[in-house]
């Protein structure tokens, strides 16, 4: 209570207090996130301060809209943003699992436990399970070709999550050949590679996986072109604007004219070289600006010019129509030149789209997402990425593990019957209470499907003990082998929840004092 | 041609922009206005380079501002973040989820009432598009300027622009309360967390993508909270992206951020604060103005002005019209082959308003921003030079009485009056302008007239703080007509503006303290702010790096300081 002395504005919470208004901010945000889960979850719609409207079925981008003011609250957030961060899904899980390792916790505690036994329980029990997890993991073979069934499982299983079954169903297929396209041997995946731009234009249905790119701009010359085919592409990173604006006026050109007619010499060179009067046509996009005296010598050459194009689809478009990015005219060779097979501009109100589709051998794509409204888009992006992180995972880890609270099942079996015998003393409950928590996912997916919790997790128990690895039939109730209806999470993913959750339930256990120094302090008082 | 991209990031700087908005809003309205006064008919002001043209989906054709806007979640009151153009009209129930075909819970958070402003604008507009022709007014124009005067919260809550769905953008997932955001630290790793970055510089390019050949960026940032943070990487990127563009930062400082320090660690806190986001900014841009006194309504401003320093509205307003003037003259039409412009004069590009200040002789990027409002008349009984001494300065921490015959300047002077109230013309201006120049004792090297006919308009929604003493038309009365509250809008109509920038050795305090602080609390041994530093992502190295591109411009300022200074 010294602190009291300090600051007489510092707020101090005793430990029993302190610890409860922890295991609540946990249980709250866990009250708040469950109805998300899994496949019948329930989608939020957020109404805010102006009346407009978010659709969210995503945990992360909840958490992120929430406006967390609560200190713990805050932390589990973290740590759930965090999980999304590094694997790509996963929040709502990592939260309500740190939310129901409190409630198991708060049980033994109020019977006067001490927190400190039960941390250590949790961390017995968090190394078994993890080790469990790598015996129960299902071994998927990646090598040259990987096998798209397990590949469209694990897809669909994520996007079903955030989408009604066709349109996840339609949908998996384009994410599972988005990674597929841009994957290069022995390198690791750059996700970025996928683009993903969006029209607000037609319907869900037509969004469609592009192989090449969309870019989100179009020509600015009225005279350009607005489609051509068999194009040479040529990515560039060359101020083509009047240089006098700029700050080291006059160094190179000392008017515009004399930058155009080098960049014009350059072009026949190339033109030249490279095409000799068959028809061919070019195709010019550009990192920096290009001026209008500029674009009227590229249109007058029959030349489409994109400019000020996204530093990230410099490198898309080299993997996507080959060729390389050049920095400078001077290093200008035919060789440096992409193709693509057609490149169209298509244009929405003020919104341009050019298409560079129809190429040899990429390895970047565009994920063209449609739909009438900014909802519909917004929540096929989330489900997107959530998608396409899935894929990505699996082919990083080479394994999957059986959904549908399969997984859960097992584990607790396995920590009860095993585990629980080879630890001394009161830690046992630790791990008991931690077996128990696991069973916090098939519960909510039972509960979310408005199936009777009690009867869906015995009768998943008894199958188990059986010896056969079930999960549960969101339709029915009745047992599942996820194997045969497609059921798969990621590897990564559980084995990050089941080692986030239980260091953060831990630390807010051990908490002793809550200090929080006044707020008031900072105002003139 | 000559787009100008204007970014604002805080809450200060927004509520600076959209009283700035306001004024060009303003702008355009009395140029088609056929009953308003003829000199705003021909302004001979390009506000294309501000705005951008654009057309919604439905084909309307809109005309908004070239604006990238950064805040909190939630600092946008009851404006929606997309705007109001766009919104098509819905063609479904939104309540139809077609992308779900489970369960829907509504969160409903607590509407933000539109207050009475808002509304007028609102039906307005209805009224417009209805072409009911002269509604009945529900609303008093003095009852509007009423409810703002007391009753602003949100920067939106007296702005009357139309924004385009990419202008703003609210930081979302902070987990801080606003008080809390309140240094350079807390704020750093934003940009680059989740898709924050990734999104604002995709909204930038979406803006400068547009541009035919952009002339420079304009940047606005509240200083004194974590919003520096967000601004020195977001300035980082853009240095990298578009490094041929010209950026003029100010960094505005809100009067509530003057408060004492409540503690050791507090001020050290804030110290470092200062001193990192100002060595961070200036490595990123080619001109830097800090704007925000502590008290404006202790300075010179008062005599003309009566301000509330607490509200951020009212003292938003008098940084806003400077930031007016100074930037007009980037706007100017180019002058005809060989007539000289009646309307405007001085014009200038981007790039050489900015290189005039910062690129010669001693490189100061840091200038500091001076201004009258209204402008006193020209001529008249007053003697000539009071002209320049009726100008304030709105940079805090400087020495004013510095001496310095290395100074620069570049100064505004639009609509300014003779002593009888008649416009002036752009010749009598220029011409009283040198004469005053040439009279004081203390000339600057190198000084830059830009001259306009057109005044500032007032618009309805800014704050009453005119002293009775200002006429209808901004003229300065010797006499008050009447004892009365302040004026509003409805009576003081336009004013004449003087604004100036000037490159001098007087912003040497500045630059002072930030360099002390960073060395006696983050570099030297044993000093207390190293952890914190640390905490910031700052390795010794780098801190160190800063204090001397600090005490380089110090000594730039200072050349006597340089010799002395050689021993440690």
């Amino acid at each position: 209570m010294s602190l009291r002395v300090l600051n007489p504005n510092a707020e101090v919470l005793n430990k029993s207090a302190a610890l409860h208004m922890n295991i609540n901010a946990a249980k709250g945000l866990h009250d708040v996130l469950k109805s998300n889960l899994g496949p019948k979850g329930t989608i939020k719609m957020l109404v805010g301060g102006a009346g407009d409207i978010k659709l969210t079925k995503d945990g992360n981008t909840l958490l992120k809209e929430m406006q967390i003011q609560n200190p713990t609250a805050i932390m589990i957030a973290r740590t759930a943003v965090a999980q999304d961060d590094t694997s790509g899904d996963g929040t709502t899980s990592t939260v309500i699992f740190i939310g129901e390792l409190m409630r198991q916790a708060e049980r033994y505690i109020d019977e006067g436990m001490h927190p400190r036994v039960l941390v250590d329980g949790f961390e017995i029990a968090k190394r078994a399970t993890l080790q469990f997890l790598e015996t129960f993991k299902t071994r998927v073979v990646m090598g040259d070709e990987p096998d798209h069934e397990f590949l469209k499982m694990v897809a669909r299983t994520a996007l079903r999550t955030k989408l009604y079954e066709a349109l996840a169903d339609q949908l998996t297929e384009i994410v599972v050949n988005a990674v597929l396209c841009i994957r290069k041997p022995e390198e690791p995946i750059d996700l970025f590679m996928v683009e993903i731009m969006h029209m607000r234009h037609k319907f869900d249905v037509d969004t469609r996986l592009v192989e090449g790119l969309v870019l989100d701009h179009g020509s600015r010359h009225p005279d350009m072109k607005r489609r051509a085919e068999n194009c040479y592409i040529l990515t560039c990173n060359v101020s083509l604007e009047y240089e006098k604006s700029e700050i080291n006026a006059g160094f190179f050109y000392s008017n515009a004219e004399q930058r155009e007619a080098m960049v014009a010499a350059e072009r026949r060179q190339v033109d030249e070289r490279v095409c000799a009067g068959n028809e061919n046509n070019f195709v010019v996009i550009n990192q920096k600006g290009i001026d209008p005296p500029s674009l009227d010598v590229l249109a007058r050459a029959g030349i489409i010019a994109l400019r000020r194009a996204k530093r990230r689809n410099m490198e898309r478009l080299v993997l996507a129509c080959g060729g390389e990015a050049v920095n400078s005219v001077d290093d200008l060779t035919p060789d440096c030149l992409g193709w693509a097979g057609l490149v169209n501009e298509h244009i929405l109100g003020e919104e341009k789209y050019t298409f560079v589709e129809n190429v040899k051998n990429p390895f970047s794509c565009t994920i063209l997402i449609k739909g009438p409204n900014d909802h519909t888009i917004a929540q096929i992006k989330d489900a997107v990425r959530d998608g396409l992180r899935s894929v990505k995972n699996t082919i990083e880890d080479e394994a999957l593990i059986l959904g549908a609270g399969a997984f859960e099942i097992a584990a607790r079996r396995h920590l009860v019957n095993e585990v629980k015998k080879t630890v001394q003393g009161r830690a046992q409950l630790g791990v008991e209470a931690f077996a128990d928590a696991l069973l916090v996912i098939p519960k909510t997916l039972a509960e979310n499907s408005g199936l009777d919790t009690q009867d869906a997790i015995i009768a998943l128990k008894g199958e188990h003990d059986n010896g056969n690895i079930v999960g549960l039939n969101l339709q029915t109730g009745e047992p599942i082998d996820p194997h045969m209806v497609g059921i798969y999470d990621n590897y990564s993913v559980k084995r990050q929840i089941i080692n986030s959750g239980p260091v953060i339930a831990s630390q807010l256990l051990l908490v002793d004092e809550v200090i929080r120094a006044g707020r008031n302090m900072r105002k003139p008082s | 041609m000559w787009e100008v991209v204007t970014i604002q990031v805080g809450g200060f700087a927004n509520f600076i922009g959209s009283h700035f908005w306001n004024f060009q809003d303003d702008l355009l309205g009395l140029a088609e206005d056929s009953h308003a006064d003829p000199v705003y008919r021909n302004q001979s002001l390009n506000m294309d380079v501000l705005y951008r043209a654009g057309e919604t989906q439905q084909g309307a054709s809109t005309y908004t501002p070239r604006l990238l806007s950064i805040d909190f979640q939630g600092s946008l009151g009851s404006l929606s973040s997309r705007g109001s153009l766009y919104n098509s009209a819905p063609s479904s129930d939104p309540l139809h989820i077609s992308t779900w075909t489970g369960d829907v819970s509504r969160q409903v958070s607590e509407p933000h009432k539109k207050n009475l402003f808002l509304q007028s604008l609102y039906e307005e507009e209805l009224e417009k598009s209805t072409s009911s022709v002269n509604g009945t007014h529900k609303f008093k124009d003095e009852e509007l300027v009423e409810c703002l005067q007391s009753g602003v919260q949100f920067w939106t809550d007296f702005s009357k622009v139309h924004y385009h769905p990419q202008s703003l953008y609210e930081v979302s997932g902070l987990y801080v309360d606003p008080e809390d955001f309140n240094n350079y630290g807390i704020g750093k790793g934003v940009f680059s967390s989740g898709l924050h970055g990734e999104e604002i510089t995709e909204r930038l390019r979406f803006f400068v993508e547009e541009c035919d050949c952009i002339q420079g960026i304009q940047f606005i940032v509240d200083d004194s909270g974590g919003f520096t943070g967000v601004a020195s990487d977001f300035l980082e990127n853009i240095a990298d992206e578009y490094s041929n563009t010209p950026v003029l930062l100010y960094t505005a400082r809100s009067p509530g951020s003057y408060t004492r320090p409540v503690s050791r660690n507090n001020s050290i806190l804030r110290s470092l604060h200062d001193a990192i986001s100002f060595s961070k900014f200036s490595s990123y841009c080619n001109l830097i103005v800090p704007i925000g006194l502590p008290s404006i309504s202790k300075s010179k401003a008062t005599t003309t002005l009566n301000i509330n320093d607490e509200n951020l509205f009212h003292c938003s307003g008098v940084y806003a019209a400077a930031l007016h003037s100074t930037t007009l003259p980037l706007r100017f039409e180019p002058p005809g082959p060989a007539v000289e412009s009646q309307y405007v004069t001085g014009a200038l590009d981007f790039n050489r308003f900015v290189t005039t200040l910062a690129g010669q002789g001693r490189q100061n990027i840091l200038a500091t921003l001076d201004v009258a409002m209204p402008a006193p008349p020209l001529t008249g009984n007053l003697d000539q030079h009071s002209f320049l001494e009726s100008m304030y300065s709105l940079t805090p921490e400087l020495n004013e009485d510095a001496e310095d015959f290395q100074a620069v300047e570049s100064m505004t002077v639009h609509g300014a009056l003779h002593a009888g109230g008649n416009r002036a013309s752009i010749l009598e201006v220029k011409d009283s302008i040198s004469s005053a120049y040439e009279s004081t004792s203390t000339r600057p090297l190198f000084s830059h007239l830009s001259a306009a006919l057109c005044p500032l308009p007032i618009p309805l929604p800014f704050p009453s703080m005119f002293r009775n003493r200002v006429s209808q038309s901004g003229l300065l009365l010797d006499k008050p007509i009447s004892w009365s509250q302040s004026k509003s809008s409805l009576d003081v109509h336009s004013i004449p503006m003087a604004a100036r920038l000037r490159s001098s050795n007087a912003v040497l305090p500045y630059i002072e303290k930030r360099l002390g602080n960073l060395r006696k609390l983050g570099i030297q041994r044993g000093s207390p702010g190293t952890s914190l530093l640390r905490s910031w992502g700052l390795e010794k190295e780098e801190v160190e790096d800063m204090g001397e591109v600090l005490s380089k411009m110090v000594q730039a300022l200072n050349p006597r300081l340089e010799e002395s200074s050689d021993s440690d």
